[in-house]
Protein backbone atom coordinates (compact mmCIF):
# COMPACT_ATOMS: atom_id res chain seq x y z
CA UNK A 1 0.00 0.00 0.00
CA UNK A 2 2.49 2.77 0.95
CA UNK A 3 4.77 1.39 -1.77
CA UNK A 4 1.76 1.97 -4.30
CA UNK A 5 1.63 5.65 -2.94
CA UNK A 6 5.45 5.95 -4.02
CA UNK A 7 4.61 5.86 -7.60
CA UNK A 8 2.57 8.98 -9.65
CA UNK A 9 0.45 6.47 -10.78
CA UNK A 10 -0.53 4.99 -7.09
CA UNK A 11 -0.39 8.70 -6.05
CA UNK A 12 -2.92 9.68 -8.68
CA UNK A 13 -5.10 6.53 -8.47
CA UNK A 14 -5.26 7.55 -4.23
CA UNK A 15 -6.19 11.04 -4.83
CA UNK A 16 -8.69 9.87 -7.59
CA UNK A 17 -10.35 7.39 -4.77
CA UNK A 18 -10.03 10.35 -2.01
CA UNK A 19 -12.68 12.42 -3.84
CA UNK A 20 -14.77 9.81 -4.94
CA UNK A 21 -15.27 8.63 -1.03
CA UNK A 22 -15.43 12.00 -0.32
CA UNK A 23 -18.24 12.71 -2.83
CA UNK A 24 -19.97 9.56 -1.89
CA UNK A 25 -20.19 10.64 1.68
CA UNK A 26 -21.26 13.92 0.64
CA UNK A 27 -23.85 12.36 -1.64
CA UNK A 28 -25.37 9.57 0.80
CA UNK A 29 -24.87 10.35 3.96
CA UNK A 30 -26.30 13.61 5.03
CA UNK A 31 -30.00 13.49 6.81
CA UNK A 32 -32.95 14.99 5.01
CA UNK A 33 -32.13 18.28 6.95
CA UNK A 34 -28.41 18.11 7.14
CA UNK A 35 -29.15 18.09 3.23
CA UNK A 36 -30.41 21.56 3.37
CA UNK A 37 -27.55 23.87 4.16
CA UNK A 38 -25.10 20.91 2.58
CA UNK A 39 -26.64 20.23 -0.83
CA UNK A 40 -24.59 17.37 -2.76
CA UNK A 41 -22.50 16.72 -5.32
CA UNK A 42 -25.01 15.73 -7.90
CA UNK A 43 -27.53 18.53 -7.31
CA UNK A 44 -24.18 20.63 -7.39
CA UNK A 45 -23.10 19.38 -10.95
CA UNK A 46 -26.70 19.68 -12.10
CA UNK A 47 -26.89 23.10 -11.24
CA UNK A 48 -23.65 24.35 -12.82
CA UNK A 49 -24.97 22.44 -16.06
CA UNK A 50 -28.48 24.42 -15.87
CA UNK A 51 -26.27 27.85 -15.59
CA UNK A 52 -24.13 26.59 -18.48
CA UNK A 53 -27.32 26.28 -20.76
CA UNK A 54 -28.66 29.36 -19.20
CA UNK A 55 -25.69 31.42 -20.10
CA UNK A 56 -25.43 32.62 -16.65
CA UNK A 57 -22.85 31.21 -15.74
CA UNK A 58 -20.09 32.50 -18.23
CA UNK A 59 -22.21 35.89 -17.83
CA UNK A 60 -21.22 35.96 -14.10
CA UNK A 61 -17.56 34.79 -14.27
CA UNK A 62 -16.95 37.29 -17.40
CA UNK A 63 -18.50 40.02 -15.63
CA UNK A 64 -15.75 39.09 -12.59
CA UNK A 65 -13.06 38.81 -15.01
CA UNK A 66 -13.81 42.42 -16.89
CA UNK A 67 -14.47 43.96 -13.32
CA UNK A 68 -10.82 42.66 -12.22
CA UNK A 69 -8.77 43.06 -15.23
CA UNK A 70 -10.16 47.09 -15.87
CA UNK A 71 -9.58 47.88 -12.04
CA UNK A 72 -5.96 46.07 -12.90
CA UNK A 73 -5.22 47.77 -15.83
CA UNK A 74 -6.66 51.28 -14.43
CA UNK A 75 -4.13 50.85 -10.99
CA UNK A 76 -1.39 49.38 -13.05
CA UNK A 77 -1.44 52.68 -15.86
CA UNK A 78 -1.94 55.39 -12.89
CA UNK A 79 0.79 53.54 -10.26
CA UNK A 80 3.41 53.26 -12.97
CA UNK A 81 3.05 56.55 -13.79
CA UNK A 82 2.47 58.51 -11.12
CA UNK A 83 5.36 56.41 -9.36
CA UNK A 84 7.61 57.76 -12.18
CA UNK A 85 6.18 61.27 -12.33
CA UNK A 86 7.17 61.36 -8.18
CA UNK A 87 10.42 59.89 -8.33
CA UNK A 88 11.34 62.45 -10.56
CA UNK A 89 10.21 65.09 -8.44
CA UNK A 90 11.81 64.29 -5.39
CA UNK A 91 10.32 66.95 -3.33
CA UNK A 92 7.24 66.72 -4.22
CA UNK A 93 7.91 63.03 -3.11
CA UNK A 94 9.07 64.05 -0.24
CA UNK A 95 5.95 65.93 1.22
CA UNK A 96 3.46 63.45 -0.13
CA UNK A 97 5.14 60.32 1.17
CA UNK A 98 3.03 60.27 4.26
CA UNK A 99 0.07 60.32 3.26
CA UNK A 100 1.21 57.61 0.73
CA UNK A 101 2.35 55.65 3.24
CA UNK A 102 -0.73 55.98 5.30
CA UNK A 103 -2.79 55.17 1.88
CA UNK A 104 -0.93 52.12 1.80
CA UNK A 105 -1.45 51.04 4.96
CA UNK A 106 -4.77 51.58 5.05
CA UNK A 107 -7.21 47.84 4.11
CA UNK A 108 -8.73 49.57 0.45
CA UNK A 109 -11.76 47.09 1.46
CA UNK A 110 -12.91 49.69 3.98
CA UNK A 111 -13.50 52.02 1.15
CA UNK A 112 -15.96 49.54 -0.49
CA UNK A 113 -19.11 50.78 0.92
CA UNK A 114 -17.98 54.41 0.24
CA UNK A 115 -17.52 53.38 -3.51
CA UNK A 116 -21.09 52.01 -3.53
CA UNK A 117 -22.27 55.03 -2.51
CA UNK A 118 -20.21 57.23 -4.76
CA UNK A 119 -20.61 54.73 -7.82
CA UNK A 120 -23.80 52.84 -7.31
CA UNK A 121 -24.32 49.18 -7.15
CA UNK A 122 -22.56 47.84 -10.75
CA UNK A 123 -19.32 47.59 -12.29
CA UNK A 124 -18.03 51.39 -11.12
CA UNK A 125 -17.64 50.52 -7.86
CA UNK A 126 -16.16 47.32 -8.37
CA UNK A 127 -13.53 48.76 -10.75
CA UNK A 128 -12.67 51.60 -8.22
CA UNK A 129 -11.90 49.30 -5.58
CA UNK A 130 -9.63 46.57 -7.65
CA UNK A 131 -7.96 50.01 -9.34
CA UNK A 132 -7.01 52.00 -5.96
CA UNK A 133 -5.74 48.67 -4.41
CA UNK A 134 -3.48 47.78 -7.32
CA UNK A 135 -2.72 51.63 -7.68
CA UNK A 136 -0.73 51.77 -4.54
CA UNK A 137 0.67 48.33 -4.98
CA UNK A 138 2.48 49.53 -8.09
CA UNK A 139 2.46 52.93 -6.83
CA UNK A 140 5.19 51.42 -3.86
CA UNK A 141 7.23 49.19 -6.18
CA UNK A 142 7.47 51.90 -8.56
CA UNK A 143 8.97 54.83 -6.40
CA UNK A 144 10.95 51.92 -4.70
CA UNK A 145 12.32 51.21 -8.21
CA UNK A 146 12.93 54.62 -8.27
CA UNK A 147 14.80 54.83 -5.63
CA UNK A 148 16.88 51.91 -5.88
CA UNK A 149 18.10 52.87 -9.70
CA UNK A 150 21.85 53.94 -9.00
CA UNK A 151 22.38 57.03 -10.00
CA UNK A 152 25.76 56.80 -10.79
CA UNK A 153 24.22 55.56 -14.19
CA UNK A 154 21.77 58.21 -14.34
CA UNK A 155 24.65 60.97 -14.23
CA UNK A 156 27.39 58.59 -16.46
CA UNK A 157 23.95 59.13 -19.52
CA UNK A 158 23.61 62.54 -18.61
CA UNK A 159 27.56 63.40 -18.91
CA UNK A 160 27.29 61.77 -22.21
CA UNK A 161 24.66 64.29 -23.30
CA UNK A 162 21.70 62.99 -22.84
CA UNK A 163 18.68 64.86 -22.69
CA UNK A 164 16.58 64.16 -19.37
CA UNK A 165 14.18 62.44 -21.09
CA UNK A 166 16.50 59.81 -23.07
CA UNK A 167 18.17 59.32 -19.16
CA UNK A 168 14.35 58.55 -18.11
CA UNK A 169 14.13 56.36 -21.42
CA UNK A 170 17.32 54.45 -21.58
CA UNK A 171 18.41 54.15 -17.17
CA UNK A 172 15.57 55.08 -15.35
CA UNK A 173 12.45 53.28 -16.93
CA UNK A 174 14.63 50.22 -17.66
CA UNK A 175 16.06 49.80 -14.14
CA UNK A 176 12.73 49.82 -12.54
CA UNK A 177 11.18 47.64 -14.65
CA UNK A 178 11.49 44.44 -12.11
CA UNK A 179 10.24 46.93 -9.39
CA UNK A 180 7.20 47.22 -11.67
CA UNK A 181 7.11 43.92 -12.59
CA UNK A 182 7.28 42.53 -9.09
CA UNK A 183 4.35 45.27 -7.85
CA UNK A 184 2.45 43.86 -10.73
CA UNK A 185 2.61 40.27 -9.90
CA UNK A 186 2.08 40.96 -6.52
CA UNK A 187 -1.28 43.14 -7.61
CA UNK A 188 -2.98 40.54 -9.59
CA UNK A 189 -3.91 38.48 -6.57
CA UNK A 190 -4.97 41.48 -4.85
CA UNK A 191 -7.10 42.65 -7.92
CA UNK A 192 -8.53 38.79 -8.05
CA UNK A 193 -9.55 39.26 -3.77
CA UNK A 194 -10.71 42.55 -4.32
CA UNK A 195 -12.99 42.04 -7.32
CA UNK A 196 -14.85 39.01 -5.26
CA UNK A 197 -14.89 40.96 -1.99
CA UNK A 198 -16.68 44.16 -3.63
CA UNK A 199 -19.33 41.67 -5.38
CA UNK A 200 -19.96 40.04 -1.51
CA UNK A 201 -20.37 43.52 -0.31
CA UNK A 202 -22.74 44.82 -2.65
CA UNK A 203 -23.28 44.03 -6.47
CA UNK A 204 -25.51 42.84 -9.08
CA UNK A 205 -22.95 40.67 -11.32
CA UNK A 206 -20.24 38.51 -11.21
CA UNK A 207 -19.33 35.38 -9.06
CA UNK A 208 -18.93 37.23 -5.74
CA UNK A 209 -22.18 38.26 -6.52
CA UNK A 210 -23.82 34.90 -7.15
CA UNK A 211 -22.24 33.18 -3.52
CA UNK A 212 -23.63 36.47 -1.89
CA UNK A 213 -27.12 36.28 -3.70
CA UNK A 214 -27.75 32.07 -3.69
CA UNK A 215 -26.77 32.13 0.12
CA UNK A 216 -29.05 35.14 0.68
CA UNK A 217 -31.92 33.15 -0.41
CA UNK A 218 -30.93 29.97 1.57
CA UNK A 219 -30.02 28.59 -1.57
CA UNK A 220 -26.64 25.72 -1.04
CA UNK A 221 -26.65 24.06 -4.27
CA UNK A 222 -26.26 27.46 -6.21
CA UNK A 223 -23.83 28.57 -3.19
CA UNK A 224 -21.51 25.53 -3.06
CA UNK A 225 -21.91 25.62 -7.11
CA UNK A 226 -20.32 29.37 -7.53
CA UNK A 227 -18.36 28.37 -4.90
CA UNK A 228 -16.99 25.58 -7.04
CA UNK A 229 -16.57 27.70 -9.80
CA UNK A 230 -14.39 30.38 -7.75
CA UNK A 231 -12.07 27.51 -6.85
CA UNK A 232 -11.56 26.46 -10.35
CA UNK A 233 -10.99 30.66 -11.45
CA UNK A 234 -8.38 31.02 -8.73
CA UNK A 235 -6.76 27.64 -9.50
CA UNK A 236 -6.53 28.60 -12.94
CA UNK A 237 -5.11 32.25 -11.82
CA UNK A 238 -2.38 30.69 -9.88
CA UNK A 239 -1.29 28.14 -13.03
CA UNK A 240 -1.39 31.07 -15.36
CA UNK A 241 0.99 33.25 -13.02
CA UNK A 242 3.37 30.49 -12.24
CA UNK A 243 3.37 29.64 -15.83
CA UNK A 244 4.09 33.65 -16.54
CA UNK A 245 7.14 33.73 -13.48
CA UNK A 246 8.76 30.81 -14.36
CA UNK A 247 8.95 32.50 -18.39
CA UNK A 248 10.56 35.00 -16.71
CA UNK A 249 12.49 33.45 -14.62
CA UNK A 250 14.30 31.19 -17.58
CA UNK A 251 14.45 34.21 -19.34
CA UNK A 252 16.19 36.49 -16.75
CA UNK A 253 18.73 33.52 -16.26
CA UNK A 254 19.18 33.04 -19.28
CA UNK A 255 20.81 36.66 -19.98
CA UNK B 1 55.70 72.24 -20.65
CA UNK B 2 57.70 69.32 -22.49
CA UNK B 3 56.86 71.03 -25.73
CA UNK B 4 60.54 72.08 -26.72
CA UNK B 5 61.14 67.82 -26.27
CA UNK B 6 58.32 66.45 -28.65
CA UNK B 7 59.16 65.06 -31.63
CA UNK B 8 56.91 63.14 -34.26
CA UNK B 9 54.83 64.76 -36.70
CA UNK B 10 52.28 66.35 -34.01
CA UNK B 11 54.84 67.63 -32.29
CA UNK B 12 55.01 71.14 -34.77
CA UNK B 13 51.39 72.30 -34.14
CA UNK B 14 51.01 71.23 -30.62
CA UNK B 15 54.05 73.39 -29.77
CA UNK B 16 52.13 75.86 -31.84
CA UNK B 17 48.83 75.49 -29.90
CA UNK B 18 50.40 75.70 -26.86
CA UNK B 19 52.83 78.01 -27.42
CA UNK B 20 52.14 81.80 -25.88
CA UNK B 21 50.37 81.73 -22.44
CA UNK B 22 46.76 80.12 -23.82
CA UNK B 23 44.39 79.72 -21.57
CA UNK B 24 44.41 76.35 -20.11
CA UNK B 25 41.78 74.23 -20.99
CA UNK B 26 41.42 72.89 -17.81
CA UNK B 27 42.31 75.43 -14.69
CA UNK B 28 42.19 74.55 -10.90
CA UNK B 29 43.14 77.32 -8.78
CA UNK B 30 43.29 76.81 -5.09
CA UNK B 31 40.69 73.78 -5.37
CA UNK B 32 40.74 72.07 -2.10
CA UNK B 33 37.65 68.97 -1.27
CA UNK B 34 36.44 68.22 1.89
CA UNK B 35 33.47 66.08 2.96
CA UNK B 36 31.88 66.35 5.35
CA UNK B 37 29.68 63.23 6.46
CA UNK B 38 27.26 62.92 9.86
CA UNK B 39 29.48 61.96 12.59
CA UNK B 40 32.84 63.75 10.87
CA UNK B 41 34.52 65.89 8.64
CA UNK B 42 36.92 64.41 5.81
CA UNK B 43 39.64 66.51 3.93
CA UNK B 44 40.13 64.86 0.77
CA UNK B 45 42.07 67.26 -0.72
CA UNK B 46 43.67 70.62 0.20
CA UNK B 47 43.60 73.49 -1.83
CA UNK B 48 45.60 73.01 -5.09
CA UNK B 49 46.10 74.84 -8.33
CA UNK B 50 46.69 72.73 -11.69
CA UNK B 51 46.35 74.06 -15.09
CA UNK B 52 45.78 71.50 -17.97
CA UNK B 53 46.61 72.39 -21.90
CA UNK B 54 44.70 71.95 -24.35
CA UNK B 55 45.46 68.81 -26.36
CA UNK B 56 47.53 67.84 -23.26
CA UNK B 57 48.06 64.22 -21.82
CA UNK B 58 48.48 64.74 -17.69
CA UNK B 59 49.07 61.25 -15.17
CA UNK B 60 47.37 61.32 -11.78
CA UNK B 61 49.03 59.12 -9.44
CA UNK B 62 49.21 58.95 -5.84
CA UNK B 63 48.44 57.23 -2.76
CA UNK B 64 44.93 55.74 -2.30
CA UNK B 65 42.39 58.04 -0.74
CA UNK B 66 44.58 60.98 -1.79
CA UNK B 67 41.97 62.44 -3.52
CA UNK B 68 42.30 61.61 -7.39
CA UNK B 69 38.60 60.33 -7.99
CA UNK B 70 37.31 63.63 -6.34
CA UNK B 71 39.58 65.65 -8.71
CA UNK B 72 38.08 63.83 -12.04
CA UNK B 73 35.12 64.26 -10.34
CA UNK B 74 34.95 68.27 -10.21
CA UNK B 75 36.73 68.67 -13.51
CA UNK B 76 33.07 66.45 -14.70
CA UNK B 77 31.21 69.32 -12.81
CA UNK B 78 29.63 65.97 -10.76
CA UNK B 79 31.20 67.41 -7.36
CA UNK B 80 31.45 71.01 -6.32
CA UNK B 81 34.79 72.43 -4.76
CA UNK B 82 34.55 73.13 -1.66
CA UNK B 83 37.16 75.75 -1.82
CA UNK B 84 38.51 77.20 -5.10
CA UNK B 85 36.97 77.65 -8.56
CA UNK B 86 37.42 74.53 -11.13
CA UNK B 87 36.71 76.41 -14.80
CA UNK B 88 36.91 74.27 -18.10
CA UNK B 89 37.79 76.35 -21.19
CA UNK B 90 37.84 79.59 -19.29
CA UNK B 91 34.38 79.15 -17.67
CA UNK B 92 34.25 78.05 -13.96
CA UNK B 93 31.93 74.80 -13.79
CA UNK B 94 29.06 74.92 -12.23
CA UNK B 95 26.79 71.40 -13.10
CA UNK B 96 27.76 68.69 -15.86
CA UNK B 97 30.46 69.15 -17.90
CA UNK B 98 29.24 67.62 -20.88
CA UNK B 99 32.83 68.33 -22.93
CA UNK B 100 34.29 65.46 -21.02
CA UNK B 101 34.27 61.96 -21.46
CA UNK B 102 34.27 60.05 -18.23
CA UNK B 103 35.73 56.59 -18.04
CA UNK B 104 35.13 56.02 -14.01
CA UNK B 105 37.12 54.06 -11.26
CA UNK B 106 34.01 51.79 -10.83
CA UNK B 107 32.00 51.03 -14.36
CA UNK B 108 28.81 52.76 -15.27
CA UNK B 109 27.42 49.93 -18.12
CA UNK B 110 24.07 49.00 -17.79
CA UNK B 111 23.32 45.43 -16.72
CA UNK B 112 20.91 44.88 -19.00
CA UNK B 113 22.01 45.69 -22.36
CA UNK B 114 24.88 43.38 -23.74
CA UNK B 115 28.59 44.51 -24.24
CA UNK B 116 27.82 46.19 -28.07
CA UNK B 117 24.61 47.84 -26.38
CA UNK B 118 26.68 49.46 -24.11
CA UNK B 119 29.13 51.11 -26.44
CA UNK B 120 26.61 51.97 -28.54
CA UNK B 121 24.66 53.92 -26.43
CA UNK B 122 26.39 57.68 -26.66
CA UNK B 123 25.35 56.88 -30.34
CA UNK B 124 21.91 56.89 -29.40
CA UNK B 125 21.49 60.22 -27.96
CA UNK B 126 19.92 63.00 -30.17
CA UNK B 127 22.98 65.02 -29.31
CA UNK B 128 24.80 62.67 -31.92
CA UNK B 129 22.42 61.11 -33.59
CA UNK B 130 23.40 58.57 -36.66
CA UNK B 131 22.01 56.15 -38.86
CA UNK B 132 21.51 52.93 -36.92
CA UNK B 133 23.94 50.73 -39.70
CA UNK B 134 27.05 53.43 -39.28
CA UNK B 135 26.36 53.50 -35.55
CA UNK B 136 26.66 49.71 -35.61
CA UNK B 137 29.99 49.55 -37.54
CA UNK B 138 31.67 51.59 -35.58
CA UNK B 139 30.64 49.80 -32.40
CA UNK B 140 32.32 46.71 -34.02
CA UNK B 141 35.56 48.93 -34.80
CA UNK B 142 35.76 50.03 -31.16
CA UNK B 143 35.10 46.25 -30.01
CA UNK B 144 37.79 45.28 -32.03
CA UNK B 145 40.29 48.42 -30.79
CA UNK B 146 39.72 46.73 -27.48
CA UNK B 147 39.57 43.70 -28.18
CA UNK B 148 36.50 42.07 -27.40
CA UNK B 149 35.21 41.02 -30.93
CA UNK B 150 32.77 37.59 -29.87
CA UNK B 151 31.37 39.10 -27.00
CA UNK B 152 29.10 41.78 -28.69
CA UNK B 153 26.27 39.87 -26.98
CA UNK B 154 27.32 39.49 -23.65
CA UNK B 155 25.76 40.92 -20.80
CA UNK B 156 28.48 42.99 -18.59
CA UNK B 157 27.47 39.95 -15.71
CA UNK B 158 29.01 37.68 -18.15
CA UNK B 159 31.99 39.59 -18.40
CA UNK B 160 35.14 39.36 -16.28
CA UNK B 161 36.65 42.42 -14.71
CA UNK B 162 38.88 43.74 -17.22
CA UNK B 163 36.78 42.97 -20.16
CA UNK B 164 33.93 45.17 -18.43
CA UNK B 165 36.51 47.63 -18.34
CA UNK B 166 37.55 47.36 -21.78
CA UNK B 167 33.52 47.99 -22.55
CA UNK B 168 33.49 50.62 -20.79
CA UNK B 169 36.58 52.15 -22.36
CA UNK B 170 35.03 51.59 -25.71
CA UNK B 171 32.10 53.03 -24.98
CA UNK B 172 33.38 56.38 -23.53
CA UNK B 173 36.22 56.40 -26.64
CA UNK B 174 33.84 55.80 -29.54
CA UNK B 175 32.22 59.24 -29.24
CA UNK B 176 35.43 60.61 -29.33
CA UNK B 177 34.76 63.44 -26.74
CA UNK B 178 37.50 66.60 -26.26
CA UNK B 179 38.61 65.66 -23.27
CA UNK B 180 39.16 62.19 -21.80
CA UNK B 181 38.78 61.80 -18.07
CA UNK B 182 40.40 58.36 -17.16
CA UNK B 183 40.15 56.63 -13.38
CA UNK B 184 42.48 53.58 -13.72
CA UNK B 185 41.09 52.58 -16.89
CA UNK B 186 43.45 49.52 -16.71
CA UNK B 187 43.51 48.46 -13.32
CA UNK B 188 42.46 45.27 -13.62
CA UNK B 189 44.16 43.87 -16.94
CA UNK B 190 47.39 41.51 -17.78
CA UNK B 191 50.55 43.25 -18.51
CA UNK B 192 50.46 42.35 -21.88
CA UNK B 193 46.98 43.12 -22.47
CA UNK B 194 47.52 46.35 -20.69
CA UNK B 195 50.54 47.13 -23.26
CA UNK B 196 48.35 46.77 -26.49
CA UNK B 197 45.63 48.89 -24.31
CA UNK B 198 48.16 51.35 -23.64
CA UNK B 199 48.92 51.38 -27.84
CA UNK B 200 45.69 52.03 -28.90
CA UNK B 201 44.80 54.63 -26.29
CA UNK B 202 47.98 56.80 -27.43
CA UNK B 203 47.55 56.17 -31.04
CA UNK B 204 43.27 57.55 -30.46
CA UNK B 205 44.31 60.26 -28.26
CA UNK B 206 46.83 61.37 -30.20
CA UNK B 207 44.74 61.08 -33.74
CA UNK B 208 42.02 62.90 -32.61
CA UNK B 209 44.32 65.57 -30.24
CA UNK B 210 42.39 65.07 -27.03
CA UNK B 211 43.20 66.22 -23.46
CA UNK B 212 43.22 63.60 -21.26
CA UNK B 213 43.74 63.34 -17.69
CA UNK B 214 44.54 60.17 -16.40
CA UNK B 215 44.61 58.38 -13.19
CA UNK B 216 47.04 55.39 -12.46
CA UNK B 217 48.78 53.85 -9.60
CA UNK B 218 51.01 52.47 -12.52
CA UNK B 219 54.16 55.12 -12.95
CA UNK B 220 55.34 53.01 -16.13
CA UNK B 221 51.77 53.61 -17.32
CA UNK B 222 52.10 57.14 -16.77
CA UNK B 223 55.64 58.08 -17.72
CA UNK B 224 54.57 55.80 -21.53
CA UNK B 225 51.53 58.14 -21.93
CA UNK B 226 51.75 61.19 -20.02
CA UNK B 227 53.23 64.61 -20.85
CA UNK B 228 52.99 65.60 -17.46
CA UNK B 229 52.95 63.14 -14.19
CA UNK B 230 51.66 64.60 -11.12
CA UNK B 231 52.48 62.78 -8.05
CA UNK B 232 50.05 63.54 -4.93
CA UNK B 233 50.97 63.29 -1.03
CA UNK B 234 48.98 61.50 0.50
CA UNK B 235 45.36 62.17 2.16
CA UNK B 236 44.61 64.82 2.82
CA UNK B 237 45.96 65.43 -0.90
CA UNK B 238 48.21 67.88 -1.55
CA UNK B 239 50.48 68.13 -5.00
CA UNK B 240 54.02 66.39 -3.78
CA UNK B 241 55.77 66.85 -7.32
CA UNK B 242 54.96 67.20 -11.41
CA UNK B 243 57.47 65.98 -13.69
CA UNK B 244 57.49 66.32 -17.54
CA UNK B 245 57.87 63.43 -19.36
CA UNK B 246 60.28 64.57 -22.21
CA UNK B 247 60.17 60.77 -24.32
CA UNK B 248 59.41 61.83 -27.94
CA UNK B 249 56.13 60.54 -29.66
CA UNK B 250 55.10 58.88 -30.95
CA UNK B 251 56.32 56.29 -28.12
CA UNK B 252 56.94 52.72 -28.51
CA UNK B 253 55.14 51.00 -25.34
CA UNK B 254 56.07 47.92 -25.95
CA UNK B 255 60.22 48.69 -25.45
CA UNK B 256 60.00 52.86 -24.00
CA UNK B 257 60.07 50.97 -20.66
CA UNK B 258 63.52 50.13 -21.39
CA UNK B 259 65.12 52.88 -22.57
CA UNK B 260 67.23 54.25 -20.21
CA UNK B 261 65.27 57.64 -19.70
CA UNK B 262 62.62 56.14 -18.60
CA UNK B 263 64.11 54.22 -15.99
CA UNK B 264 65.59 57.77 -14.79
CA UNK B 265 62.16 59.46 -14.69
CA UNK B 266 60.92 56.18 -12.78
CA UNK B 267 63.21 56.07 -10.45
CA UNK B 268 62.60 60.01 -9.48
CA UNK B 269 59.09 59.62 -9.46
CA UNK B 270 59.21 56.56 -6.97
CA UNK B 271 61.28 58.70 -5.02
CA UNK B 272 58.85 61.26 -4.95
CA UNK B 273 55.79 58.27 -4.44
CA UNK B 274 57.32 56.15 -2.19
CA UNK B 275 57.31 57.97 1.38
CA UNK B 276 53.59 59.09 0.40
CA UNK B 277 52.64 55.65 -0.29
CA UNK B 278 54.15 54.43 2.96
CA UNK B 279 52.48 57.49 4.53
CA UNK B 280 49.04 56.77 3.60
CA UNK B 281 49.47 53.48 5.02
CA UNK B 282 50.14 54.20 8.09
CA UNK B 283 47.01 56.48 8.81
N1 LIG C 1 31.20 60.99 -1.24
C1 LIG C 1 32.13 61.00 -0.26
N2 LIG C 1 31.77 61.22 1.02
C2 LIG C 1 32.70 61.23 2.00
N3 LIG C 1 33.99 61.06 1.80
C3 LIG C 1 34.42 60.82 0.56
C4 LIG C 1 33.51 60.78 -0.55
N4 LIG C 1 34.21 60.54 -1.67
C5 LIG C 1 35.49 60.43 -1.28
N5 LIG C 1 35.63 60.61 0.04
C6 LIG C 1 36.88 60.58 0.79
O1 LIG C 1 37.78 61.44 0.14
C7 LIG C 1 39.07 60.87 0.06
C8 LIG C 1 39.56 60.85 -1.35
O2 LIG C 1 38.76 59.97 -2.12
P1 LIG C 1 39.07 59.63 -3.63
O3 LIG C 1 38.05 58.67 -4.08
O4 LIG C 1 39.20 60.88 -4.40
O5 LIG C 1 40.49 58.92 -3.52
P2 LIG C 1 41.40 58.32 -4.67
O6 LIG C 1 42.66 59.09 -4.69
O7 LIG C 1 40.65 58.22 -5.93
O8 LIG C 1 41.71 56.87 -4.09
P3 LIG C 1 41.87 55.48 -4.88
O9 LIG C 1 43.21 55.51 -5.50
O10 LIG C 1 41.77 54.46 -3.81
O11 LIG C 1 40.77 55.41 -5.88
C9 LIG C 1 38.97 59.49 0.70
O12 LIG C 1 39.51 59.57 2.00
C10 LIG C 1 37.50 59.21 0.79
O13 LIG C 1 37.22 58.55 1.98
MG1 LIG D 1 39.88 56.75 -6.99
Amino acid sequence: MAAALSTPLGRTLARVALALIILAAWQYLPSANVRFWMSGPIEIVARLLVWLRDGSLWENVGATLFAMALGYAIGTATGIAIGLLLGLMPRLNRVLSPYIAALYAMPKIALAPLFVIVFGIGLESKVALVAITVFFLVLNATLDGVHNVDRDLTRALALMGATRLEVIRKVLIPATLPWIFTGMRIAVRYAFTNTLLAELIASNSGIGFMIEYYSGVFDATGTYAAILVLVIMSVGLTELLTLIETRLAHRGANR
Amino acid sequence: MPKGDMAGDMAGDMAGDMGGDLAPKIDLQGVGKRFVTREREVEALQPIDLAIQDHEFVALVGPSGCGKSTILNMIAGLLPPSAGVVSYDGAAIGGLNRAVGYMTQKDTLLPWRTAADNVRIALELKCRAMPWDEANERVAQMLTLVGLTGFEKHYPAELSGGMRKRVALARTLIYEPETLLMDEPFGALDAQLKLLMLDQLQDLTRQRRMTVVFVTHDLGEAITLADRVVVFSARPGRIRAIRPVALPRPRDVFRIRFTEDFAHLHESLWDELKDEVTRGTEV
